[in-house]
């Protein structure tokens, strides 16, 4: 009888293992053909949340009874014989900078503390049409202003490689959580970098995607000519299966593209012969730690033993791409949060008169980081400095965008570092904002010219992750995606996984 | 441009962010402007040619507006829900002279 039952459990602990091996692609075909559950497959998730979560914080709302419900519904539909979507059974977390319709979405800062949005954006809608399961909502750093989730109001998330370590940010909870098993896929935002960067730090594939291929609909906004939602997943074919859900224009959102989308996993198995990959020079100065620089030199290896060619490339302007987002970002942000003021969205700080009501709730209800913006921004577009800061900017991103376009004359994707450093440790940069800054020196200047990029995992360093970007042309994702997969194929560094 | 950012700055920066801040956070602000601003600056030695126009968007697509259809939107009393004071109709604030 014992003997039985140890059996059982090692079968059950068995199946258990297999569900956190599976990629988000064998999920969903594992469902589709009946050999998976998704009430067991999102019960595992949950149990492994409730297991592991304690200690990262990544989520900061797990949706265990709506998961749950959903998933029994979709079991049922499938055993009825019902047609269901390119997503059915699979969970995903959702950055909690995103609006979930009866799901609390506080984007980490104590002014949404108890917002509930009457509405999903356009992803979630998305993703639930496609019968997706939203398992839960993620960590950020406030209104994802910040590149380690330490300015989360809810308290940091650990890095799921070294709980010393930061996962980056601003979506570091979407990215810890797919790095630590507790998710196949998440979803998060980035502005300056905030998928691509935490990526890195996490080990995981992270994907921003071209601005306007994904509706910004519901995002919660913090520089709307610079957000841009995407997925993190284990893998670069589970990107570009989740792309084909979450990619799209939107009659909601007036900046969303009306380009057609392309069935982004079409090229993954295409040879990589005759691609040209741009070495952006710049990235390689002085200061970049030999282990990445190493990766970085193996990586082109792997790329050329596949056929791909490399060329060296320069962007010149990009040395002043932190300074300028700063500026816009910041801008962008005051105008953007001013609608934070103590009417609408749930949190008051009571006084005796409507002026000092809104001076106190947004003092009380911003943390420092989300005030050092404000102020940065509202000090940028004021009268006397407008000239000198935002519209000298955005001219400096002219350039920006047009030494890209120069670039991509001779190239087809730019390969370089994620960021300069791999996760480092809490408190590291807290002191001076302007250090942290520099996190995203790397990965700024798509945001600001409008282009997509990937992370994917290259390489280790003192056991923490190194990530590989990789910059491609305006809409044109799917080249990313072909190389990274093709990548991915070569290399074992994106299936690593983190000690329990 | 001149950094010089005083509590003063600060201040008259957070009346106009509506920000009501204390002394200490004036002059934690003002320090961190001042920092910020001086790393800024250097978009000040960018030599942008005259026929350079300035970049504000992320897409140069024409917005895209969609016909001008009367829709249900949603109701008085779900909005609301999130509102910190209502008299059910109206959002309620303080006197304007208080």
């Amino acid at each position: 009888m014992a003997s039985s039952i140890e059996c059982l459990l090692s079968l059950v602990n068995q199946n258990k293992m297999e569900i956190s091996k599976l990629s988000a692609s064998q999920i969903v075909s594992h469902i589709a053909a009946g050999e998976l559950t998704a009430t067991d497959c999102t019960q595992h998730f949950l149990n492994e949340i409730e297991r592991k979560d304690p200690t990262l914080n990544s989520y900061l709302h797990v949706a265990k009874e709506s998961a749950i419900e959903t998933a029994q519904q979709i079991d049922a539909r499938r055993s009825a014989g019902e047609s269901l979507g390119a997503l059915a059974g699979l969970p995903v977390a959702v950055k909690d900078g995103i609006c979930t319709k009866g799901i609390r979405t506080t984007a980490a800062s104590k002014m949404l503390e108890n917002f509930v949005p009457p509405f999903d954006a356009t992803i979630v809608q998305k993703l639930t049409d496609a019968d997706a399961i939203v398992i839960g909502k993620t960590n950020l750093d406030e209104f994802a202003m910040g590149s380690s989730t330490e300015n989360s109001a809810f308290g940091a998330t650990k890095n799921p490689w070294n709980t010393d370590c930061v996962p980056g940010g601003s979506s570091g909870g979407s990215a810890a959580c797919v790095g630590a098993d507790l998710a196949p896929v998440s979803i998060g935002s980035d502005t300056g970098g905030s998928i691509r960067q935490p990526a890195a730090f996490c080990g995981v594939t992270g994907l921003k995607p071209t601005y306007g291929r994904v509706s910004r609909f519901g995002l919660i906004a913090f520089a709307s000519s610079l957000d841009q939602i995407g997925p993190f997943t284990r893998t670069a074919q589970d990107a570009a299966l989740t792309m084909n859900v979450i990619g799209g224009h939107c009659e909601r959102d007036s900046t969303s593209a009306r380009e057609d989308l392309p069935d982004f996993s079409s090229k993954l198995d295409q040879s990589l012969s005759g691609v040209r990959i741009g070495i952006c020079k710049e990235h390689f100065e002085s200061g970049l730690p030999d282990d990445i620089r190493k990766s970085m030199d193996e990586s082109i290896s792997v790329l050329k033993s596949l056929g791909a060619t490399t060329v060296e490339i320069s962007l010149p302007h990009s040395k002043y791409g932190i300074a300028a987002y700063y500026v816009i970002a910041s801008s962008e942000a005051s105008g953007n949060l001013a609608r934070y003021d103590g009417v609408r969205y749930t949190m008051r700080f009571e006084a005796d008169n409507l002026n000092k009501m809104y001076g106190l709730t947004r003092t009380e209800g911003f943390g420092d980081e989300v005030r050092r913006r404000i102020m940065l921004g509202t000090y940028a577009l004021s009268s006397g400095y407008y000239d000198a800061y935002y519209v000298k900017a955005s001219k400096v991103r002219r350039l920006i965008k047009n030494d890209y376009t120069k670039a991509f004359e001779s190239c087809d994707v730019i390969l370089g570092p994620t960021a300069p450093s791999t996760a480092f440790k809490f408190g590291e940069h807290t002191t001076d904002p302007l250090t942290m800054y520099l996190a995203d020196i790397f990965t700024v200047t798509a945001n600001l010219a409008g282009l997509p990029g990937i992370s994917i995992p290259c390489g280790f360093s003192d056991g923490m992750p190194i990530g590989l970007q990789l910059q491609g042309k305006s809409f044109d994702e799917a080249t990313l995606l072909q190389i990274a997969h093709q990548f991915q194929q070569q290399t074992d560094w994106h299936s690593r996984r983190p000690q329990a | 441009m001149s950094n010089a950012i005083d509590r003063k700055t600060a201040l008259h920066v957070g009346k106009l962010a509506r920000l009501e801040l204390t002394d200490a956070q004036a002059d934690a602000s003002a320090k961190h402007l001042a920092s910020i601003l001086s790393y800024v600056d250097q978009l000040a030695e960018v030599e942008v040619p005259e026929d350079i126009e300035p970049f504000f968007g992320a897409t140069e697509s024409v917005n895209a507006v969609r016909d001008d259809e009367v829709r249900p939107s949603m109701d008085r009393e779900t909005i609301l829900r999130n509102a910190p004071d209502s008299d059910g109709e109206f959002y309620r604030v303080p006197p304007v002279f208080g």
